[in-house]
């Protein structure tokens, strides 16, 4: 086998010969420079293949002839071939990225290339102090020069930073070497460790480490840096931010046995807070580059972080949170550079140009989903991992920086792309055709993420195909994207039947079964509704396959991480839908920042969660079995509850639902919110068998019951159908979660009862809605009215349904009504009950509002032509239709079922004596309730009939109406600020005062973001300061004597 | 009891409660006349007016909820009517109280006002909508002290089940909840008065402001029948009260007493007072009322309701 010291003899042998063999051509000169690039990139694939499959030992070259420490020996083992096999990958495809410079500029900047190569190569193999320091100044040097590829003001001021920095570093180093020489007569890795280093001795490995440490930029001396990062060239700032930067990763790696347990732990700290700090100052950030900068410095301090973290957990797991975390980091990263050098625009907000080339905007969105953690992608792996040890090793303040950080980073990169999917600024330019050489090695990048998380996925957690088969879905569809909507719709449609068929068997469980229900036959139903769409809408159906296929991968996980990456996938195809709205970019953004930290705290959730023992089945199964420790039952209900839209947590909610396109909306309210429910009922079952003994569930009660009341009482005073829907939505779903926290028989019943019945009859709402928004092209109900006389099958099922929502008997809604009464009562939370009575109240009124300003009223002039909504609309609202009435007639359908789905965790608390349910409290026969209703509604109706006169139809503003004569629909329709006086009577109780607080929140980080990024001045010499001052203070810190 | 035989029964109770539902509206405004110091019609007024209504040749319609809307008020009034067992112990004044408990009624109610809202809507004229904004912001504050007083009733009787209530308060006067829960009491008597929509509540006609508010386009026959329900409904409300509050009745005399008498608690008070503001009165019902509300949930839970 080749030894891996040919990459070094090749790299300078070429480089050497290269300025000779450039006179006999340009195309000779580059072909030995590609040649020995990919050389590099064959020989490390080959040494990698070996150790990882082949298993062969570590290899250890020893030059000159002896063996250490008398001559200066290399090592390579699997960490080091799996590092330098990804950075001479990067280094080959930076290279192909920067071929037209390549080919133009003057050959020394190919001999720095290659020395830049080799110097990583050195740095990474090597076992010698004193060869480190010498590869360090090759890789610093190289690496200045290249900067001043691009001749500009800011690349040399920028340049030369970096160079002073490296400077001062490499000085720390030699230093540093020098006295490890002193005190240990070697400096030979092999023969030195941490024990070699005492009291006066510890001064030697603190230089050489701070001097890698700082190599490393840890915030905030680390201003030299964030300078090349914005003005350098693209490709080679990939370098820097990949390879250099793993390279010295590794080198620290390799200087870590000889640290003494307390350097390591500040470090530690001290990368944490590089990456939470990064993270907060690229909030504020809106150039590019630099903000990629940001996240490169913030990333390799997570990087650190972890190494240290890690060094006492199983080897699988640390290859897979430190490789998981590396290879994100260099994929994604570089691709994004390389992007910028594409793109060629300073301002994100200017990226919009990216839209005219698709394939580079999936690309673009692959590698921010990628950095951002989100799965299948390796950071997402890593991320779980690293969660759960830093869990079990108790660090909390790390854990919380992590997750900080994380969320802010996952922030600025969604900022940034969904204002580059959504940016209004119609620009017409179009995107300048990359060119081969620059797209390929972004394509391959694109192509390594995919396959890395596949690898992970089947090889590291040999997933079964069912869970990745969102993924699938999405791929499918983006196969046959070009067939029109419809086909792709009914295509669908039998994809959802077909998985619904698949999965029935794996539902053991009548809860699963239940679910099952709303989100697989509720999803197929709404289907339905997207058939009327009339363009291609490209990419819409296979994220809604993505998301309705991970609710049903909920029910069947069998696993935490299996049900969290369902949830994951749940969130991104959901957020990835909202966002195809048309004015959605802050709504998406905020789904996607809320979702995420409830994602988080599941993740901390889980992680606190004892294992499973047995492999029973699914999750929900089992969980019974699973004693949660109370901290673990808090943030896993936080987490579901941001899902579900609770007080204090909601205010994505009428946001997302507002915004998104009226036929995703009914997913989102009518079924993607009940997954947050499942969440909280999966905690309720372990919770009946190990009750703690502080009573959480009394307070997500609380909560619940709040969230009624806001949501009401907000619903009540929209202008805009959707959102008053929405938040509608948010209420009906408080009653759920607080019917479901009062761990009864009777409770879930109820929560389970109103949870089936909000899927029907929002969803119903939701494409009525949809369908008088496709008519009249506004959401606006005060610019509607009279529509009942144009609409009116979409009139007949906002009628049924608001009758629905009310708990006026005698449709469904009554039910809910009387068996969540009865359930608060008989529990003894009366308090809870009273709130909900007035909750109730509140209820009438924006039901009210939403049909009357709608349909009622005053028809506007430039609806008079208007027709019903289009037939695709239609038959889910009537299919749905049909549900309320059946199930409001023979209430048993679902009384039943539900009274034995509850019997599995509770002794049943009602009888049902045939057509009656008799409760402690009283009983209620929804079936003679109907024939009553019937009964008392034809009577007046046919005495009506008989005894009025004959009827005279009279037009519109035939009304008695004093003084002024009304002609316009305008003034005459009570529609706009309808319940000013409710307003008014409530004063400040109807300020909304989380939506201020959030506010306040995300003004407070931005400031303080601003506020840290001013340490960077700009100026060369304050940076220098700023790292000797970092290193005095890290001095005192560690406590070096 | 064969089906037949309890329709009859049904139309029976009902009959006699409209009746008289409809002489307590003549009697009223027999009363607010006199307080105004005029003569007043005769308390068989209501009668003559729907005689009057139902005669006119022509009903101007606006569209067919407009038409419906008369017709969902009256099967409220009924429906509600139909769920109180009215006399205790008797069958032909018993009802379909076996459809459901004090849950159904109360949520019945709601029925014909959505119902008679949604056709009042349909009449496009202003006021309806104003009348109807007013009257459900007005209906949700005063829910709350009466659905708090209706816990604090559940927590004491261990039921919902009137029938179980009226007999819990049998034998001797000291038994009514009006004795044995009296900040219940007040508070849903409180709330009455926010349902009978006399002053000071009087908010949603406001025959000044907003010329009878959502009825105000009901002519002929549609008003008939909504002068029909408001005998009745007065009377299922008021039977309501009696029932849960007042020990219920054992005989067509007592109920007639005893409703007479709760009527006339908010008649004597809306003779009284002027009218509030809108927001005057949302505020009102949330303040006092609901505090009495939640001290007699207190009272009933925590010290048993036990003086």
């Amino acid at each position: 086998m080749v030894s891996p010291i040919y990459i070094l003899i090749m790299s300078l042998a070429v480089g050497f010969l290269l300025s000779i063999i450039d006179r006999a051509g340009r195309k000779i000169s580059l072909t030995a420079f590609y040649g020995v690039l990919t050389f590099n990139v064959v020989l490390m694939a080959n040494w990698l293949y070996r150790f990882v499959f082949l298993h062969v030992p570590t290899l250890v070259i020893n030059t000159a002839g002896f063996k250490a420490p008398i001559s200066i020996n290399l090592e390579l083992g699997l960490m080091e071939a799996f590092v330098l096999f990804f950075a001479n990958l990067s280094g080959l495809l930076a290279a192909v990225y920067l071929f037209k410079k390549f080919k133009e500029t003057q050959v020394s900047s190919l001999i720095l290339y290659l020395l830049l190569i080799m110097g990583a190569n050195g740095l990474v193999m090597t076992q010698d102090l004193f060869n480190m320091f010498v590869f360090l100044e090759i890789l610093s040097i190289s690496t200045f020069a290249l900067t001043v590829l691009k001749k500009s003001r800011e690349t040399l001021s920028a340049g030369f930073k970096y160079m002073i920095a490296g400077g001062v570093a490499s000085t720390f180093f030699l230093l540093g070497v020098v006295f490890v020489y002193y005190f240990t007569g070697s400096l030979n890795l092999g023969n030195l460790s941490a024990g070699s280093f005492t009291n006066v001795g510890l001064v030697s490995v603190f230089l050489l480490s701070i001097a890698v440490f700082i190599e490393l930029k840890p915030f905030p001396a680390n201003g030299w840096a964030l300078d090349v990062y914005q003005s350098v060239d693209s490709g080679i700032v990939s370098i820097i931010a990949v390879v250099n930067s793993a390279a010295i990763g590794f080198v620290f790696y390799k200087i870590m046995p000889l640290l003494p347990s307390e350097f390591l732990t500040v470090f530690g700290i001290a990368g944490i807070v590089t990456f939470l700090f990064s993270n907060m100052m690229g909030l504020k950030q809106d150039n590019a580059k630099r903000l990629l900068g940001y996240s490169s410095i913030g990333q390799m301090g997570l990087l650190l972080a972890a190494l240290i973290f890690t060094a006492n957990v199983q080897p699988s797991v640390r290859y897979l949170v430190i490789g998981g975390l590396f290879l994100n980091h260099l994929i994604s990263k570089a691709g994004l550079f390389w992007l910028a050098g594409i793109v060629k625009q300073d301002k994100i907000k200017d990226w919009g140009i990216l839209r005219s080339r698709k394939p580079l905007l999936v690309l673009f969105g692959l590698f921010i989903f990628a950095l951002s953690g989100l799965p299948p992608f390796a950071g997402f792996w890593a991320k779980w991992e690293f969660v759960k040890v830093l869990v079990d090793a108790k660090m909390f303040f790390v854990l919380t920086s992590v997750l900080v950080g994380s969320l802010f980073e996952l922030i600025f990169l969604f900022r940034w792309f969904t204002s580059v999917v959504k940016n209004t600024d119609e620009t017409n330019e179009q995107l300048a055709s990359p060119g081969k050489s620059k797209a390929t090695p972004v394509i391959v990048f694109g192509l390594m993420a995919v396959i890395s998380s596949f690898g992970i996925m089947r090889f590291f957690y040999e997933f079964n195909w069912i869970q990745v088969l969102p993924i699938f879905a999405v791929l499918a569809i983006s196969l046959i994207d070009s067939l029109p909507s419809k086909v792709k719709g009914f295509l669908s449609l039998a994809a959802v039947a077909g998985y619904g068929y698949y999965i029935y068997p794996l539902l053991e469980n009548n809860l699963q079964m239940f679910f099952g229900v709303i989100f697989i036959i509720g999803s197929a139903i709404n289907i339905i509704a997207t058939l009327n769409r009339k363009n291609q809408s490209r990419g819409f159906y296979g994220f809604l396959l993505m998301m309705i296929f991970s609710f049903g991968n909920l029910l069947i996980a069998s696993t935490y991480l299996e049900f969290f990456l369902a949830w994951e996938f749940m969130t991104i195809s959901s957020f990835l839908l909202i966002l195809r709205g048309q004015k959605a970019q802050r709504a998406s953004l905020l789904y996607l920042i809320f979702s995420t930290a409830g994602a988080y705290l599941i993740m901390v959730g889980f992680s606190f969660a004892p294992a499973l023992s047995s492999s029973g089945g699914a999750l929900i199964n089992v969980i019974e079995l699973v004693n949660l420790p109370l901290v673990s039952i808090i943030v896993l209900a936080i987490g579901f509850m941001i899902k579900s839209g609770s007080a204090g947590v909601h205010i994505w909610l009428p946001e997302a639902h507002a915004e998104a396109e009226s036929d995703v909306s009914p997913f989102i309210s009518a079924i993607l919110l009940k997954a947050g429910v499942f969440g909280l009922l999966m905690l309720g079952i372990s919770y009946i068998s190990f009750t703690p003994s502080f009573d959480v569930f009394y307070w997500i009660g609380w909560v619940g019951v709040i969230t009624a009341l806001i949501g009401a009482f907000m619903a009540s005073f929209q202008e805009d159908a959707k959102k008053l829907l929405a938040y509608s939505s948010m209420s009906q779903v408080g009653y759920v979660v607080a019917a479901l926290a009062m761990i009864t028989h009777l409770g879930w019943v109820s929560a389970l009862y109103l949870a089936f019945n909000h899927m029907m009859f929002k969803s119903a709402l939701f494409i009525a809605i949809a369908g008088v928004y496709y008519r009249t092209r506004t959401r606006k109900m005060y610019e509607m009215g009279g529509l009942i006389a144009k609409m009116p099958l979409s009139y007949i099922t906002v009628l049924m349904s608001i009758i629905a929502v009310s708990g006026v008997p005698p449709l469904s809604g009554f039910g809910a009504k009387w068996l969540i009464y009865t359930a608060f009562i008989t529990k003894g939370w009366y308090l809870q009950a009273g709130v909900l009575f007035f909750a109730s109240g509140v209820s009438f009124l924006y039901l009210y509002r939403l049909i009357h300003t709608i349909f009622l009223g005053q028809l506007k002039y430039e609806h008079q032509d208007i027709k019903e909504a289009p037939v695709w609309f239609i038959i889910p609202q009537y299919i749905f239709m049909a549900g309320i009435m059946a199930i409001s007639m023979f209430p048993n359908l679902i009384i039943k079922p539900l009274n034995v789905i509850a019997m599995k965790y509770f002794d049943s608390s009602i009888q049902i004596d045939g057509l009656t349910v008799i409760s402690e409290l009283g009983h209620w026969n929804g079936n003679l309730v109907m024939y009553v209703t019937m009964a008392v509604f034809a009577i007046p109706f046919i005495l009506l009939l008989v005894l009025k006169g004959k009827t005279q139809k009279v037009k519109q503003f035939n009304i008695v109406y004093a003084a002024e004569r009304p002609e316009s629909p305008q003034t005459t329709h009570v529609a706009h600020n309808m319940y000013a006086h409710f307003r008014k009577a409530l004063g400040k109780w109807t300020l909304p005062r989380v939506q201020l607080f959030w506010d306040s929140v995300a003004e407070w980080s931005h400031t303080l973001g601003g506020f840290f990024r001013r340490v960077y001045t700009g100026n060369g010499q304050t940076y220098i300061l700023h790292i000797v001052v970092y290193i005095v203070v890290m001095y005192v810190v560690m406590g070096v004597k | 009891m064969s089906i037949w035989l309890r329709v009859l029964y049904a139309f029976i109770s009902v009959s006699v409660a409209t009746v008289y539902g409809l002489m307590l509206g003549g009697i009223v405004r027999k009363i607010y006349a006199r307080v105004h110091g005029r003569y007043g019609p005769p308390v068989w007024q209501p009668f003559l007016d729907i005689i009057q209504t139902h005669s006119r040749r022509v009903a101007v319609s606006h569209g067919n909820m407009f038409l419906l809307g008369p017709v969902f008020r009256l099967a409220g009034g009924l429906g509600t009517y139909l769920f109180i067992p009215v006399i205790y112990g008797s069958a032909v004044f018993g009802n379909f109280s076996m459809a459901g408990d004090l849950l159904l009624v109360m949520y019945f109610i709601f029925f014909g006002q959505l119902g008679m809202a949604l056709g009042a809507g349909n009449g496009g004229h202003p006021y309806s909508p104003l009348g109807i904004a007013r009257g459900l912001a007005q209906m949700s504050t005063f829910e709350v002290p009466f659905s708090l007083a209706v816990i604090a009733v559940a927590i004491q009787y261990g039921s919902l089940n009137i029938t179980t209530i009226v007999a819990a308060q049998q034998g001797g006067f000291m038994n009514w909840t009006l004795f044995t829960n009296p900040l219940a009491v007040i508070a849903a008597m409180i709330s009455l008065l926010g349902m009978n929509m006399h002053s000071p509540f009087s908010i949603v006609l406001a025959p000044q402001e907003i010329p009878i508010g959502p009825p105000i386009e009901m002519n002929s026959s549609f008003l008939g029948i909504l002068q029909t329900n408001r005998g009745l409904f007065a009377a299922a409300k008021l039977v309501l009260f009696m029932n849960l509050f007042f020990g219920g009745a054992t005989n067509l005399l007592e109920m007639v007493a005893k409703t007479f008498m709760i009527y006339m608690f908010s008649v004597f008070v809306g003779a009284a007072y002027p009218r509030f503001r809108p927001e005057q009165s949302f505020r009102f019902f949330l303040k006092w009322p609901t505090i009495i509300g939640v001290l007699s949930i207190i009272f009933i839970s925590y010290f048993g309701g036990v003086l």
